[in-house]
């Protein structure tokens, strides 16, 4: 596969992807792109292929039919230097229970090769904008699913990455924190990165999100901004309502 | 300003390495500081049954002190068999652990999202099975080597420490090689069961393997010295040069006759094919680990339908004297142990290995004519028996409440004393042991025609025995266990589960050295003629001995999970 880089502004694309787990498709025909410094949310029932498709995006998954790619690097064929464009939190956050938060973030600065002044001062500014100073020392092991989750997404954001993929990143937070990982995500894009975010919370895709995508039966029944979503669906209600709408549409064809 | 990984190979095992080993040193640190008491125990039971060790293969090599001659040929037989049982076993559990290390534990697909290259991952898996695997036999082979070293003149014994500690060194990756292909080959071969595809094959390769060997063992010559004779030439395939077991059993055997120029040169063919088979394993693995990666995720998320009602109703039968409470828990955990074919296969195995070597007995050419052999072969059969049920137990039993850890917020809010989920443990533990032990040991009394006191009294001791294993794997599961930990190999192989190892053996020692001494005074006795009334109280206070340890264990472990908090 080569991987000559197509299109500079393009964060994800994903063209013409197939997935399947046996005889089951889990995606059919995905085709979907991500500009550089937008906001993507991705919306579907449980078992739509949310998390197929972040881990394809990944690289943890190889679709049968189809190309990613990150930044223009082909993720099958050029893995690392897609890996080193983009930081992945995946939904059950993964910790090594015997290290305390800070030494699993010392870990993850060393491996993107951050200086020691780079890494203290990220790890101090992130650290107080989750207000989790006060915690950062204890083992992870003792941490709630929230506080795991604030430690993985510190370490996600760690190196500053061109692509952030998050598969539900509010789950168990606060409000507070909620609040604060919003306004993170929204820095993020302003700086330039793009952020791709499959959730469950509606309001969130809807306060924050350029775009919305809406996976139904691993098929992508819509995608466009809340304006356009509104107007596919003929309706000028919540997310919540046009996601319903849609999805049971889609069931009836 | 956006810091980006470097897209440029840059190796990071060392960094993963130094993690584990922080990682490792925090969980010490936790230990001594929060459970000492515990820690302090685990040392001193680690220690006393290090010291049995020793002494029994000092014994073992005083015999061979006095008759050289036979030393001369028994040795490099005995470590040849050794080795070759060592790399069947530890490629068996690499590969097991080697599959949930790379395709069963969300670690590795974190590592993958990050800069580091499949070949650091599998690098990091590799070592990491190599030391859960193997670690419990270095520690065993230590007492092995230190009773061996009488062999060895004082002044060449610091030599032969170091190449006898060096040749372990050099076996143990090896089979770690092999176990780790085998992983990639299930998941490759086999998404949706390479647990249970590589079990099957282990096992199938083992049942061949025994059915061979005990083939080897018949001939249709009765005189010992032609049955010696068939027996070497059926052997002799295990001492083919290209084996690991024999440089590793030659290389010792060398060494113990000061050959050294000999041994180190065997130790230099046994490093050379570990690095090498090492090296390309590692290489291959990490070259196609994404499309076994992914083929094990799409496995996984196939999923398979199960019909309820079948195992409920034979888990019914099976534990019909439980209340209704207690049954619902051993139903529970046999559906749970039936649906893991890890579990269910090494069970299989386990028993079926045993129920061949009954089932052989009467094919053995070994002379039972005697009234004496008569009455200790059903005792070396009792031996071998509890030995079995003590590693079964270790393995199956003393995980059931570790693996209880993360679901203890709901056996907490179950409307009946957490002790009582203790003893559903214990009687589903109890039930399948005696089911199997009692048939195994019923089969080997009618096979031999034993004398009918010491057929009752082996059945008797059989059952204490598997009362007091049960006992001491689920008392000690419950004070010593992993709740953090899923993986039931890796609860067996920790500290806690080697604990239980050492404590069951010592057990199963102290009890049927009683038995023993009963039975060899008993030696002359006919069919139905009663022994010796203090063989009777001998065999009485074996018995009483497991009843009693087993109570106290399950009486430790009941009161430290009663107090539980996760």
């Amino acid at each position: 596969m080569t991987d000559k880089v197509i299109d500079e502004n393009l964060a994800v694309s994903l063209q013409g992807v197939r997935k399947c787990y046996g005889t089951k498709v889990a995606v059919e025909n995905l085709t979907l792109e991500l500009k550089r410094g937008e906001l993507f949310a991705f919306l579907g029932p449980n078992g739509a292929g949310k998390t197929t498709t972040i881990k394809m995006i990944v690289g943890l998954l190889q679709p049968n039919r189809g190309e990613v790619r990150v930044c223009g690097h082909h993720v099958g064929s050029n893995g690392l230097a897609a890996k080193a464009k983009l930081a992945y939190v995946p939904d059950q956050p993964f910790l090594y229970e015997k290290l305390t938060g800070r030494e699993f973030l010392y870990f993850v600065a060393e491996m993107y090769n951050l200086t020691k002044t780079q890494r203290d001062e990220r790890i101090a500014r992130l650290m107080e904008r989750l207000d989790f100073s006060e915690y950062i020392d204890q083992l992870t092991e003792n941490y709630s699913h929230g506080m795991k989750q604030k430690v993985v997404l510190a370490a996600a954001m760690l190196h500053e990455p061109t692509v952030l993929v998050i598969d539900e990143p509010m789950v168990g937070l606060d409000p507070r924190s909620i609040r604060t990982v919003k306004d993170l995500f929204v820095e993020r894009t302003r700086a330039g990165g793009s952020v791709f975010m499959s959730t469950h919370t509606l309001d969130i895709a809807e306060a924050v999100a350029d775009r919305i995508g809406i996976i139904h039966r691993g098929k992508l029944v819509a995608v466009g901004t809340l304006d356009e979503l509104k107007s596919q669906a003929q309706k000028d209600h919540s997310l919540e309502e046009i996601f319903l709408g849609l999805t049971e549409s889609a069931d009836e064809c | 300003m956006s810091v980006e990984a470097p897209s440029e190979r840059r190796p990071l095992i060392g960094l993963l390495l130094r993690v584990k080993a922080r990682s490792l040193s925090n969980r010490a640190k936790k230990a001594m500081d929060e459970a000492p008491i515990r820690l302090s125990i685990t040392v001193l039971l680690v220690g006393f049954i290090w010291f049995a060790l020793y002494f029994m293969f000092k014994i073992v090599f005083r015999s061979f002190e006095r008759t050289p001659l036979e030393a001369t040929v028994a040795l490099p037989l005995i470590f040849n068999f050794f080795f070759m049982a060592m790399l069947a076993m530890l490629t068996f559990s690499n590969a097991i652990i080697a599959y949930g290390a790379l395709f069963g534990k969300n670690e590795s697909a974190y590592l993958l999202t990050s800069p580091l290259t499949p070949l650091d991952v599998v690098t990091l898996k590799y070592i990491e099975s190599l030391v859960m695997a193997s670690w419990a036999l270095v520690l065993l082979g230590l007492p092995l080597m230190v009773s061996m070293a009488r062999l060895v003149d004082h002044s060449n014994r610091i030599l032969f420490f170091c190449l006898y500690i060096a040749f372990f060194l050099a076996f143990i990756p090896i089979p770690g090689a092999l176990g780790l292909f085998i992983a990639w080959l299930a998941a490759r071969a086999f998404p949706r069961r390479a647990t249970r595809a590589v079990s099957v094959l282990v096992g199938v390769a083992i049942l061949v393997l025994v059915i061979w060997g005990m083939r080897s063992l018949q001939t249709a010559d009765d005189a010992m010295e032609a049955w010696l004779r068939n027996f070497q030439a059926r052997m002799r395939f295990l001492r083919a040069a290209f084996l690991p077991n024999y440089w590793v059993a030659s290389g010792i055997d060398h060494a113990i006759r000061h050959q050294f120029f000999e041994a180190f040169m065997y130790l230099g063919v046994t490093i050379a094919n570990a690095c090498f088979l090492s090296w390309a394993v590692v290489r291959f693995v990490a070259r196609y680990f994404d499309g076994a990666l992914d083929r094990a995720m799409v496995g996984r998320g196939d999923g398979i339908r199960y019909v309820p009602a079948s195992g409920w109703g034979v888990a019914g039968w099976l534990f019909f004297y439980l209340p209704k409470s207690l049954r619902t828990i051993a139903t529970k955990d046999l559906r749970v142990f039936m649906r893991d074919p890890l579990q269910w296969s090494q069970l299989a195995i386990l028993f079926g290995l045993l129920f061949l070597y009954l089932s052989n007995m009467p094919t053995l050419r070994i002379q039972l004519s005697g009234a004496g052999w008569r009455l200790m072969m059903p005792f070396m059969n009792l031996c071998a028996v509890s030995l079995i049920l003590a590693t079964f137990t270790c393995r199956f039993v003393f995980p059931l409440i570790s693996l209880e850890g993360r679901k203890l917020w709901l056996i907490g809010l179950l409307p009946m004393k957490r002790s009582r989920v203790l003893w559903a443990k214990f009687a589903f533990a109890m039930t399948i042991t005696l089911a199997v032990a009692m048939s195994a040991m019923t089969m080997s009394l009618i096979v031999l025609k034993m004398n009918l006191f010491w057929s009752i009294t082996h059945i008797v001791v059989i059952a204490s025995i598997c009362f007091g294993l049960c006992g001491i794997s689920v008392g000690l599961g419950a004070r010593l266990p992993m709740y953090d930990e899923l993986n039931a190999a890796r609860i067996a192989n920790g500290l806690g589960g080697t604990t239980n190892l050492l404590a069951s053996i010592a057990m199963v020692a102290v009890v049927l050295t009683g038995v023993g001494i009963a039975t060899w005074q008993s030696r002359h006795l006919s069919f139905f003629d009663t022994p010796e009334p203090s063989s009777i109280v001998l065999c009485f206070f074996s018995v009483l001995t497991s009843a009693i340890v087993g109570l106290v264990a399950l009486r430790l472990g009941g009161d430290h999970f009663a107090k539980a908090e996760v």
